[in-house]
């Protein structure tokens, strides 16, 4: 994506960065002993280590215009899977990790092919299909939780240090990288982006509309799969974490999408989101020490990120006008008002929000 | 006749006050004049036609006039002898200012009723809405546009003309005893099927026999000529002329549009060769409404497509390019032996298409117009492992120079806010930079200025010189004939008509669409 389209947007691009400055200020002055800490600064970067690898599941198909909401389901799923091959059938971590991830693989393929043969909506095909991980996880864990894994290798899969971090810090900003790079810089980002967009005009223009819908909701699912073995190996099974990580991972794509690149879905801009907020739930516990503050933030954090995209989607457009008034010379008459209206009919982030 | 509505002028005295009367208005948009010291009068009763490029200052003038923009200080606007305030969308109204514009606002699922009643309100006793009152009030609406239509049934089951038709009765209906004296008409037909324009210019001059005065936006300068008491052009935000229109031809017409004479294409089109190797060979299609359409295109050749709304014209070019499911029939492509079907396969062949409708299936509105571009075969600027992001943009850079794509930086802006004239001249070069071996064109220029009109026919043509085989498919009659060595008439999902040399023009191609055609006599006898 080019800076230069952005630049002319104020910048209301960086706003998330703005507000994960202030929250640190903030919190920074009103309780320096408890928040201004590299204690602090360590466990809400690994903390949210999984959570922003699930938000990064959720980006890859919504680039593609596909809703995915069945990544709380998988990674609890995952979570359980890894722990149980381990403890109660006695595998060794690797082969247990392999087919906890090849199954979340397998939970894509079957996403996939009802979203893309089965033509059913994205967003209804993983809430169903959500319903049945679900299900298939308590067959797993036959509703008990699994005791944790005893080998020192399992914990420190996640929690060796790296420079003062725990090393899933490290494995997010990999995943990170390898989304931004297959996002924004190979021909697969740019016709994951086009159907995302106009489904119907990229595939007049040739794009393989349901094979990138496809291998989006697969990879949303893989991701998951990993989130969810470097969340046992981090934090221990939990029969019900999953669930609390869809919401937050919507607030920061959505939030993300109205970041750097205003308007597109993008990998930097959620994880600003992810981390911004995240440090603002933080502070407030530390000053509070209540805990449903996380979820007022987080509700608060998507409707707030869809309506400011809205709002900034409209400000585009008649900005968007003014800005052509100005480059133009005496000899070039100034064009139009531009054609669309606000309302586009494409899945802009913006119009995909309001689909719920 | 309707209470609140005026009527035409009896004596000297009052025709002197005209309907608007606008004296110096000018407006800068952040130092580029957007309108200079415009001045204009329109007489009770008067038709007159606007025109004038996109971006040459008609929205900033509409939108002044409805109080939306502010203009700079000095100018004068009188509505029916009152100064108009200006910024204030509510005087305006209240003097008698309407407007209709290209997107009309009108609730498809709703009765005719409804959408009368939508504004002004229903009438209503304790609540509940009189039927016979409201029925009143719809007649008498419906009766100012002359138009005789059940005002029961859904706006959905209009013809566009109708809906544009009930779209003018309610911006004219009566409304507190505030009469209507002028009548803004934002290019109405821009988006109508050719058979309904008569239409709905009888609509408008129903109108102004009843005294109101009428500014009548659009791009089509035929509808001036059948219409129009007087017409005024606009240019780069100054007025060029104003004059009765018995007093000027379409070439004096185009050329103060455009500041310079518009090259004919079709002159060039016919001038060019067609070549022998047939580079398009569509056998036996059948598709929708369509039925045993054969149809060969030699290299060099433009063949047109011309066939009224419901004809099955809007299938015949989706159908070939495989956007739509054929039900019979063979598609190759140049010298390939292999029937191509769907869209990949067709691109890969050479075969391209411009859809018809550039938002829905044309452009992705979201991405940057340098992506739209270069979507199709983005695979040559992939040198693993990234995208060669400069030679990429020095390709957009080149080929939106070529087409003289404005504004200047518009390749990294998203295609949604170009113009629409500009948003055409991307995806043209969409498929032109393919250097396709045969472009299928559905309404290459539907909704675009005469200047980005002008520019798409000489990319085109400029293609065809280079040896592609073209197809134009067109509801502007005008076009096809302007830009075609051979036409084929559609009618009810057939080919009834093959036309070439001097049996292509307008009269010939209207008559075979209708069915009242010398080849179509003759298959009848």
């Amino acid at each position: 994506m080019s800076t230069r389209r952005g630049l002319r947007l104020g910048f209301d691009r960086f706003s998330g960065l703005y507000l994960w400055a202030l929250f640190i200020v903030v919190f920074g002055i009103w309780t320096p002993d408890l928040f201004l800490t590299t204690g602090t600064l360590h466990s809400v970067a690994s903390q949210q280590a999984v959570g922003a690898i699930v938000a990064l599941a959720v980006l890859m198909p919504m680039a593609a215009g596909a809703y995915d909401l069945s990544v709380g389901a998988t990674v609890n799923l995952a979570t359980i899977l890894v722990t149980v091959l381990q403890t109660e059938q006695g595998w060794g971590m690797w082969p247990a990790i392999g087919v906890t991830v090849a199954a979340s693989l397998a939970v894509g393929v079957v996403n996939g092919f009802i979203v893309t043969r089965l033509k059913v909506n994205s967003f209804i095909a993983t809430l169903g299909s959500a319903s049945i991980i679900l299900a298939v996880q308590s067959i797993v864990s036959g509703q008990s939780q699994p005791l944790p894994p005893a080998s020192r290798a399992w914990t420190q899969l996640t929690q060796r240090e790296v420079a003062g971090f725990q090393i899933i810090v490290l494995y997010l900003l990999v995943i990170a990288v390898l989304a931004w790079w297959a996002l924004n810089h190979t021909p697969a980002g740019r016709y994951v982006h086009a159907v995302g967009g106009n489904v119907e005009a990229a595939r007049l223009s040739g794009v393989r509309t349901r094979l990138w819908t496809f291998l989006m909701l697969v990879t949303s699912s893989t991701l998951c799969g990993v989130g969810g073995v470097l969340y046992a190996s981090l934090s221990g099974p939990s029969l019900t974490f999953g669930g609390a990580l869809l919401l937050p991972a919507f607030a920061a794509v959505f939030l993300g999408s109205t970041q750097l690149t205003p308007g597109r879905f993008n990998v930097w801009g959620t994880l600003i989101a992810m981390y911004a907020l995240a440090t603002g739930i933080k502070g407030l516990q530390l000053v509070t020490g209540v805990q449903w503050l996380a979820d007022i933030f987080n509700g608060t954090a998507v409707i707030t990120a869809v309506a400011f995209a809205v709002w900034r989607q409209g400000r585009v457009v008649t900005r968007g006008r003014d800005a052509t008034r100005t480059v133009t010379t005496s000899e070039e008459p100034p064009p139009d008002p531009p054609d669309p209206d606000p309302a586009l009919p494409e899945k802009s982030p913006e119009a995909a929000a309001s689909v719920q | 006749m309707t209470a609140g509505l005026p009527r035409p002028p009896a004596g000297d005295a009052e025709a002197t006050t005209h309907r608007l009367e606008v004296r110096g208005l000018t407006k800068t948009f952040v130092a580029t004049p957007a309108l200079q010291a415009f001045d204009l009068t329109i007489a009770p009763g008067e038709v007159h036609a606007l025109l004038g490029e996109n971006g040459s200052g008609k929205s900033t003038f509409i939108k002044i006039l409805s109080g939306y923009h502010t203009p700079d200080p000095g100018g004068e606007v009188f509505v029916g002898g009152s100064p108009l305030p200006f910024g204030a969308p509510d005087s305006s109204y209240d003097l008698g200012c309407r407007f209709v514009h290209q997107d009309l606002g009108l609730v498809e699922s709703l009765s005719v009723a409804d959408n009368l009643s939508l504004t002004t309100g229903f009438p209503t006793r304790w609540g509940t809405v009189r039927g016979r009152e409201l029925r009143r009030r719809v007649a008498a609406a419906l009766e100012i546009v002359g138009l005789d239509i059940d005002p029961h049934q859904p706006v959905s089951a209009l013809s566009p003309a109708m809906k544009t038709g009930v779209a003018v009765a309610r911006a004219l209906r009566e409304d507190d005893g505030r009469a209507a004296g002028l009548l803004v008409l934002d290019e109405p037909t821009a988006t109508l099927p050719v058979e309904e324009v008569r239409h709905l210019l009888e609509i408008v001059r129903t109108i102004s026999a009843r005294g109101i005065g009428v500014v009548y936006v659009t791009h089509h300068l035929d509808e001036v000529f059948e219409l129009a008491d007087r017409v005024s052009v606009l240019r780069d935000g100054q007025k060029v002329v104003t004059t009765s229109v018995r007093d000027i031809d379409h070439t004096t017409l185009v050329h103060h549009l455009i500041g310079r004479g518009l090259d004919e294409a079709h002159a060039a089109s016919t001038a060019l060769p067609v070549g022998e190797d047939v580079v398009l060979a569509v056998a036996d299609l059948a598709a929708g409404p369509l039925r045993d359409i054969d149809l060969r295109v030699r290299a060099g050749e433009v063949v047109g497509i011309a066939g009224l709304t419901g004809s099955g014209r809007d299938t015949l070019l989706p159908a070939i390019f495989g956007a739509v499911a054929r039900s019979r029939g063979t598609v190759r492509v140049g010298a390939g032996a292999r029937p191509v079907a769907g869209p990949r396969d067709s691109i890969a062949a050479g075969l391209v298409y411009l859809p018809a409708d550039r938002k829905l299936h044309g452009g992705v509105m979201s991405l940057t117009a340098r992506e739209n571009l270069t979507l199709p075969r983005l695979g040559d600027f992939w040198r693993a492992p990234l995208l060669r992001r400069r030679a990429e943009s020095s390709q957009a850079r080149d080929w939106f120079a070529r087409l003289d794509v404005r504004p200047a930086d518009a390749a990294e802006r998203p295609l949604f806010s170009l113009s629409g004239g500009n948003q055409q001249k991307v995806l043209v070069a969409k498929w032109l930079r393919c250097s396709p071996t045969a472009l299928l064109l559905d309404e290459p220029t539907q909704g675009v200025d005469i200047g980005a009109k002008a520019e798409i026919h000489r990319q085109l043509l400029a293609a065809v010189a280079a040896g592609a085989g073209a197809v134009v498919s067109s509801a502007d009659i005008d076009e096809v004939v302007a830009l075609s060595h051979r036409v084929l008439v559609l009618r009810a999902g057939r080919v009834v008509a093959e036309l070439v040399g001097d049996e292509i023009s307008v009269a010939t191609i209207t008559r075979e669409s209708l069915g009242s055609g010398a080849a179509t006599q003759a298959r009848a006898a």
